[in-house]
């Protein structure tokens, strides 16, 4: 079946108030086109979710997009903090669920499986379960175990409306390959009710079915493929291209205020209409080409 | 006394040290990754390297920003994922050792990754656990590496990100958990843990350093026994391979 969409079209798939799980891991393969998509069709009342909170996240929240975040803590890694997201956090905007990697990962683990719960070790004695436990109550539980009797922490599967993941490759009908780590992409994908795949390239189906081995995300969780080249900029994607530093420097100055935050999205998400003229603020193809990963090395 | 290495360059090898060959060692970024491929290059060269995002036994060539940069996964023999890594691998209890470093930590080895409090008594929310909490939960021990400053370790932290010996005693495996902590190493000394209590316990003083100055930039009081040798100071072996081989462009050991 052909799923091929523009950005714009599966983007409009997703009223106001979904839960939107997204692909990011801080600054790689996050789903920034996406996220500025999001802003600029004015989609609100958001429940994201991820394992690390990433720079895809800090941008929708930034955005005013996001009531809800369900994450294991995150970070722009040396180039900063999610400052939009810490932001909405202290001046108590966005409700934040702050968990652990492992805690996130098994809560779309449980939902990819089926599964009505599923028992952790982490969490126990600090200071995140006491406070999710304040926070959203009904996400977690203590139960014997039926064989041993034994006290476990469970918690509840997550199931997002929607999983936003960016790839590297990926055939008409959603068939996707990821090269190199994959975080929580694979379950968040299987957990959701469907996935919107964001693909550098798409391929002929003959080509995934030469190595279908590769394929991490079957095209029966997918409802929309989009392809669209550096969707992920200014992060990475591993075998593509390296993350742009001095793009992610000025968003970083940008978070500062919500006033110079206002103006970065102003110039990069309200004043492009499509992702084409946001790659041409930066120098457009001349400029992209500095990005490309060395075919050896993958970045 | 002139040293001739960095008090980081002393802590990344004191932290290769806590190090046996064979073991399994989930690594965050910065120090414990230079004590990491240090042990690696040295004593441990079948110990094995995670990193939580589902990287295993990297060969960087380049230093990265951070875990999420394809320079730490260099030629990596697995790539896969959170529930690979995490799961299938500590949570099932396979990670003999957790490196992790804090904002603050406490006399029982309790770590704070997620608030920082300023003069004006307001907190700013700062980076939260990632795979912290899991590492403490669930490894056979964790070794911390945090700097000797009264602001980090502290009477009282802020909020409990991952947990260390909680209240001491046996709170920690009344909590559920079992593993703890093993060491704290800062750039003044190395702290262990006493086994009744579980307060930690000055097992060493870095060359250059005094147990005054120890006890006088620590916001609790540690236990001091009679006896508290100098820590072994790096070997010229290691300084060479730190400074020309792990870290040349000196990111971490600034």
């Amino acid at each position: 079946m052909n799923k091929l969409a523009t950005l714009k079209e599966a983007v409009a798939s997703i009223p106001s108030g979904s839960h939107v799980s997204l692909s990011g891991f801080p600054i790689t393969r996050c789903a920034m086109a996406f996220a500025r998509e999001v802003i600029r069709q004015g989609i609100g009342d958001l429940t994201v979710s991820q394992c690390v909170g990433a720079m895809d996240t800090d941008l929708l929240v930034g955005g005013g997009a996001v009531k809800r975040l369900i994450y294991g803590g995150g970070s722009l890694d040396r180039f900063g903090r999610l400052a939009c997201v810490n932001r909405g956090i202290e001046n108590k905007t966005l409700q934040a669920d702050e968990y652990s990697s492992l805690s996130v990962a098994f809560r779309f683990l449980a939902g990819s499986l089926g599964q009505p719960f599923i028992p952790i070790r982490s969490l126990k004695g600090s200071d995140l379960i006491r406070q999710i436990k304040e926070k959203s109550a009904g996400d977690v539980a203590t139960i014997a175990d039926p064989f041993t009797g034994e006290e476990w922490l469970v918690l509840k599967p997550l199931l997002p409306d929607v999983s936003v993941v960016q790839v590297q490759v990926a055939d008409q009908e959603g068939n996707s390959w990821i090269v190199g780590p994959r975080w929580d992409n694979v379950e968040q994908a299987k957990a959701a009710s469907r996935t919107i795949i964001i693909a550098e390239r798409v391929v002929p189906t003959e080509v995934i079915r030469q190595n279908p081995e590769r394929t991490v995300i079957p095209g029966i969780f997918v409802s929309h493929v989009v392809a669209q080249p550096f969707a992920a900029h200014p992060t990475s994607v591993y075998r593509e291209y390296d993350y742009d530093a001095r793009a992610i420097e000025d968003y970083v100055k940008a978070q500062e205020t919500p006033e110079t935050f206002r103006r970065y999205l102003d110039e990069f998400v309200f004043d492009c209409d499509d992702h084409w003229e946001y790659l041409e603020k930066f120098g457009g193809l001349k400029h992209l080409e500095t990005l490309r990963a060395d075919a050896v090395l993958g970045y | 006394m002139e040293l001739k290495y960095t008090h980081s360059e002393l802590m990344a090898v004191s932290g290769a040290r806590e190090l046996k060959d064979g073991e399994i060692v989930a690594v965050g970024l910065g120090l414990p990754v230079v004590a990491s491929f240090l042990a690696k290059m040295t004593h441990a060269p079948d110990m094995t390297i995670l990193f939580e995002l589902g990287i295993i036994d990297p060969e960087p060539v380049h230093c990265g920003v951070g875990l999420a940069d394809p320079r730490v996964w260099h030629r990596a023999k697995v790539m896969s994922s959170f529930v690979d890594i995490l799961g299938s691998i500590l949570h099932k209890g396979r990670v003999d050792v957790g490196f992790l470093g804090g904002l603050e930590t406490d006399q029982y080895g309790n770590l704070n990754t997620t608030l920082v409090g300023d003069p004006r008594g307001k907190f700013r929310h700062m980076v939260g656990s990632g795979g912290a909490n899991d590492i403490a939960s669930a490894a056979k021990r964790t070794i911390i590496i945090i700097r000797h400053d009264a602001r980090k370790l502290k009477e009282t932290i802020a909020f409990v990100t991952s947990p260390g010996y909680v209240e001491g005693g046996e709170s920690r495996a009344k909590a559920g958990l079992a593993g703890g902590p093993s060491r704290v190493i800062t750039d003044k000394a190395i702290f262990g843990f006493d086994e009744e209590t579980k307060k930690m316990r000055l097992l060493s003083i870095h060359p250059g350093s005094t147990l005054e100055d120890v006890l006088g930039t620590m916001g609790f009081a540690p236990v001091v026994p009679k006896e508290v040798p100098f820590t072994e100071p790096p070997t010229e072996e290691q300084l060479r391979l730190i400074r020309t081989s792990i870290d040349p462009g000196r990111m971490y050991m600034g």
